[in-house]
């Protein structure tokens, strides 16, 4: 081992002396052992190699082993050249005979048969107590042995042995076994002494010259040392010379981390520089890692619509839950609110992120100001996830929603859920006091204000008879302000399904029949047809709409639509809206909706129906459409639970027709509701649609026979 | 079932006699308190039989029986057959497997199972303070049979490790833990958990002197008077693994099966091998094994009921020993010739053999 140089005997100093004061328990004391020397590229880029074999084989002056040897380690290591005072070595030793054993010692020694080695060295020295093995062979054995307790110490997490063995076999720790200095350097950091670790990767990176095993220890530094030791060990990047380094991937790594942290932390920015690389990982990979980083930093740095952006992005990536929180996170501070109930609802049950998140942006849905217009299948699936997830803050939301729309009884059993969740709740017992008062219900308003009047002054003061609620509007600021009556909405939206909770709440709308869908059908085949014949071949060619007055828009939207070109007809219609007369303006919503609808987009639709009033039997007939819409399409999908709700929605509001009826039969057949799905089929049948329903039954008896046998 | 007269107090007495009379030649009239020499105990013919199927080029020593795992113990009992059979250049094979492939825990103290097909191929790095003893032991025997001190000085350090890490108080007794971790009395709710087995009772004294700043006689005494109190009951046997969580009665510990078995067998042949042959429950035992009662086999040691009989030669030769020891019997014909199987019956046959050789040449 005399090839290795001063910068291996420094390393060792390095090493022996860390190992040792780890030992004694004083390492983190000791101030950081001095750097070895800058080594010149050369030394580094020679191989070192174990050159005891050959060593010896020259000291008995046996040539031809010398050659074989030579050209052994020519084939391993290419850039080796044998060392020169091999000559010197043959002279002394040249008159004893060479002795066969050592050369099969040696041959074993090759082949890794380490105990075998020591097993024929013990039998010679049974039988020959003077003989002893070549100094060389013994150092080389110790070597192995050490080395191979060292990883064994290192795969079992043993530190402290790997530490002792480095030290007492320092020969271990040169260029050619980079593995064990890496080890070595593990073991100093799992023993808490980083700078030791940094040591081991100084000397490692001054001397060592393979550029793999050099970007590896860096790759390795990442993992073990703080980031601003891996920072400076970039200082010993080579870039010149046979075979130069490309650490950019550590700097990317650290800019990316300093990305990363400063993504979750508004008040920390990162450096355009920094920012660059992260854009430059997003470009050249397709990872969602970066973009995730680079989509939290936005949102946490005043960007929502880039996040929402690269959360896209992250979401085509497949980042899945983890991004798609941060979508819902970014549509709701763009104030897309409704945009992001619906997304976030898709992905509720992913993670306990995205529960949350949903819940929170149903909560701000229903709390918003003045209270919105909201579709039923959105209170619909809100509901039953607010019921599950027992989340206070939402149900009193429902609460101020029911109440702002004039839904007293569903509100005050909204406020006293909320307060059976959540027990020190003021506002939602303001509520319960207000709605309580408002139903006269004498008993449930006493208890509340016995409850509450000490901790609670405007509850005391309704009490008191002071500031008493003027009709429709919460007197004090809850979460909602809720300061507009809400008649449009009232009218038009069903209370949430909730049995339990809103016991009585059936109650909206439900006269319209299905002569009025099929009336209004029928009016819009004649006003298309109208339209087709007055425009005649002109509709038919693509027009921007801009700039036509809103009547003839309009009648350019259902020509359209009579072409079946809805896309162009919303188009129209969005002119018609912008330009017309009122009456122009319901009915160019009204077609835009229907347009939607022919194209599935069925929320479009609902926006669309909400741009201008409707009379109540085109309310009537677009909600009825868009859920018939939303069920087919979850149908489709194989989602039957949402199917049921859907279909539930919408004989809400007009009776059930027997294709849908069909629909939720099969629906009930896929759940499994075996009983429900028989009633529903025998009730189709007995209308005379028995064909269709008739293979419900059969597929009913085909299961649950399968299932009784 | 015979009932028998326990003479725990007055065995007691002589034992701890007979422990510090151990180094002094005065104790002449008692030639079991004398220890092993082992060198040349085992015939050439039948170690390398032993040799050639349980130990693999490399020095590992193959648990045949086990998916082919390596552990401490057979490491040790490898060291200690071919010390026997003055091999040195197996024992010297085996060491070097032993010692880069185990010795590598943190405490100095050898991880106890290897296995080829795990990554790393320690796949649990406790250890197990029986294998230890033996390689502590045979290497303690070894560097001085051969004068080579690269075996004391390993004997040495690993002697210490296992005073320090392996000896636990419980109540007034120093007893030794099967584990450096998972035994003790903090570790398990019917902690500190024993097998008496792990007793190897010849290496006490000779470890002792390598290690004297631990209390190794008074593990030894501790050891015995634990077995006589767990053989105090109605069945008379120990059950492999006990609770000393009741201190003045050992129970048979949580989750092992309440039996005398594999591990507790050996416990006879270790007491006979320290020349400990005046321990009364010797001869219950002697009586229960022989061929008329139910012989050695894995029993309940609540119920008496028997599991398994053990028939191999390896077991055989086990109630064979003790009645060569107790009666001077001579061992059958049928067991004088070695016939390997599995490593551990064929372990604990050589290890009997070797015994018999050295002390009771009359019998075989």
């Amino acid at each position: 081992m005399r090839l290795v140089g001063s910068a291996i005997t420094i390393a060792v100093a390095i090493l022996g002396f860390a190992a040792i004061a780890q030992q004694t328990g004083s390492g983190t004391n000791q101030p950081p052992a001095q750097s070895p020397p800058p080594t010149p590229a050369a030394n580094g880029s020679q191989p070192q190699v174990d050159e005891s074999a050959l060593r010896y084989f020259a000291s008995q002056g046996d040539t031809r082993r010398v050659n074989a040897e030579i050209a052994r380690l020519r084939a391993l290591y290419p850039n080796w050249t044998p060392p020169s005072d091999l000559s010197q070595l043959s002279g002394g030793a040249a008159a004893a005979a060479p002795d066969p054993l050592i050369e099969r010692l040696w041959n074993l020694y090759r082949e890794d048969r380490i105990a075998e080695v020591r097993a024929a060295i013990a039998e010679r020295q049974t039988s020959d107590p003077n003989w002893k093995a070549p100094e060389e062979l013994v150092a080389a054995l110790e070597t192995v042995e050490a080395r191979r307790r060292l990883t064994n110490a290192s795969d079992t997490g043993q530190w402290r042995t790997v530490l002792q063995v480095a030290t007492e076999a320092p020969s271990l720790l040169t260029c050619v076994n980079v593995d064990v200095l890496w080890r070595v350097a593990e073991a100093f950091a799992r023993t808490d002494q980083p700078n030791r670790t940094r040591d081991v990767y100084t000397y490692l990176l001054q001397n060592c010259a393979n550029p793999g095993e050099r970007l590896a220890t860096l790759q390795k530094a990442l993992t073990l040392l703080p980031e601003q030791q891996v920072t400076a060990l970039l200082q010993f990047e080579r870039k010149t010379g046979e075979s130069p380094d490309d650490f950019s991937s550590i700097r990317d790594e650290l800019a990316r981390r300093r990305v990363e942290r400063a993504s979750l932390d508004s008040k920390m920015t990162a450096s355009a520089e920094d920012l660059t690389v992260v854009e430059r990982l997003i470009q050249n990979t397709n990872e969602s890692g970066p973009v995730l980083i680079l989509g939290w930093y936005n949102y946490h740095h005043g960007n929502p619509a880039r996040a929402l952006e690269l959360f896209k992005t992250a979401l085509d990536r497949n980042a899945g839950a983890k991004a798609a929180e941060g979508y819902a996170m970014s549509l709701r501070a763009l104030e897309r609110i409704s945009e992001a109930e619906a997304f976030a609802y898709e992905w509720r049950e992913r993670a306990p992120e995205n529960m949350k998140i949903y819940l929170d942006v149903a909560t701000a849905l229903l709390s918003q100001d003045p209270p919105p217009r909201l579709e039923p299948q959105v209170l619909t699936r809100i509901v039953p996830v607010v019921t599950a997830q027992r989340f206070s803050d939402a149900a009193q939301a429902l609460g101020w929603y029911s109440y702002n729309t004039q839904q007293i009884r569903t509100a005050r059993d909204w406020f006293r859920t909320a307060l059976s969740w959540k027990a020190d709740d003021e506002a939602s017992a303001y509520g319960l006091a207000l709605t309580t008062q408002r139903l006269n219900d004498r008993a449930g308003f006493n208890a509340v204000v016995a409850q509450w009047r000490s901790r609670s002054q405007r509850i005391a003061d309704l009490a008191d008879g002071i500031n008493p609620p003027s009709g429709r509007q919460p007197a004090a600021t809850p979460p909602i302000a809720a300061q507009a009556p809400m008649a449009q909405a009232v009218e038009s939206t069903p209370l949430p399904v909730q049995p339990r909770l809103v016991p009585r709440q059936a109650t909206v709308e439900q006269v319209e029949t299905e002569q009025t869908f099929s009336r209004t059908e029928d009016n819009v085949r004649r006003r298309q047809t109208q339209a087709r014949s007055a425009l005649g071949r002109s509709c038919a060619m693509t027009r921007n709409p801009a700039g036509l007055s809103g009547d003839s828009a309009l009648t350019r939207g259902w020509c359209l639509m009579e072409i079946n070109r809805p896309m162009e007809a919303v188009a129209a219609f969005d002119q018609a809206i912008a330009t017309g007369s009122s009456r122009t303006r319901e009915e160019a919503a009204y077609g835009k909706s229907l347009a939607y609808l022919r194209k599935n987009l069925t929320s479009e639709a609902a926006i669309a129906a909400a741009e201008a009033p409707q009379t109540r039997e085109r309310r009537v007939e677009l909600g009825a459409s868009i859920l018939t819409q939303r069920a087919l399409a979850a149908y489709r999908d194989g989602r039957y639970v949402e199917t049921l709700l859907a279909l539930s929605e919408r004989a809400r509001i007009v009776p059930e027709q027997n294709d849908l009826l069909l629909i939720r039969g099969w629906s009930y057949l896929k759940l499994g509701r075996y009983g429900d799905a028989e009633k529903v089929f025998r009730a189709v049948q007995q209308t005379g649609y028995s064909e269709e329903a008739a293979a419900g039954l059969n597929a009913i008896r085909e299961v649950t026979g399968q299932m009784r046998y | 079932m015979r009932s028998q007269i326990p003479r725990p107090v007055q065995t007691l007495i002589w034992l701890f006699a007979a422990f510090f009379l151990m180094t002094s030649m005065a104790s002449s009239q008692s030639l079991s308190v004398q220890p092993l020499n082992l060198l040349g105990s085992i015939p050439p013919a039948d170690w390398e039989a032993y040799r050639s199927r349980f130990v693999e080029d490399n020095g590992r020593v193959v648990d045949t029986a086990n998916g082919n795992i390596s552990h401490s113990e057979g490491q040790g009992y490898g060291l200690l057959l071919a010390l026997a059979a003055a091999d040195r250049r197996s024992f010297e094979q085996i060491w070097n497997f032993t010692f880069t492939e185990l010795l590598i825990r943190d405490d100095g103290l050898a991880a106890w199972k290897w296995d080829p097909a795990g990554k790393p191929r320690v796949t649990d790095r406790n250890n197990a303070t029986d294998g230890d003893l033996l390689i502590a032991y045979a290497l303690a025997k070894a560097g001085a049979a051969w004068q080579e001190p690269r075996y004391t000085t390993a004997a040495q350090k690993l002697a210490k490790a296992i005073g320090k890490s392996t000896f636990s108080r419980s109540g007034r007794s120093l007893v030794l833990l099967p584990g450096a971790h998972g035994f003790g009395a903090g570790d398990r709710p019917d902690g500190p958990v024993v097998n008496l087995s792990y007793w190897v009772f010849e290496t006490f004294p000779v470890l002792a002197a390598l290690a004297p700043e631990y209390e190794w006689n008074r593990v030894w005494r501790d050891g015995v008077m634990l077995l006589q109190q767990a053989t105090s009951g109605r069945i008379r046997l120990p059950a492999d693994w006990l609770s000393l969580q009741n201190g003045l009665q050992p129970q048979p510990a949580d989750g092992f099966p309440p039996e005398f078995g594999y591990n507790s067998l050996r416990i006879p042949l270790y007491l006979l091998r320290a020349g400990m042959t005046d321990m009364e429950w010797l001869r219950a035992l002697k009586q229960r094994w022989s061929a008329e009662n139910e012989g050695v086999a894995v029993v309940n040691v609540m119920t008496g009921q028997v599991r398994e009989q053990l028939t191999d030669q390896g077991y055989a030769i086990l109630p064979a020993a003790l009645a060569c020891a107790l009666d001077g019997t001579p061992v059958p014909e049928p067991l004088k010739t070695f016939e390997p199987s599995l490593y551990y019956p064929s372990t604990l046959y050589l290890l009997a053999k070797s015994l018999l050789g050295e002390k009771y040449p009359q019998c075989v």
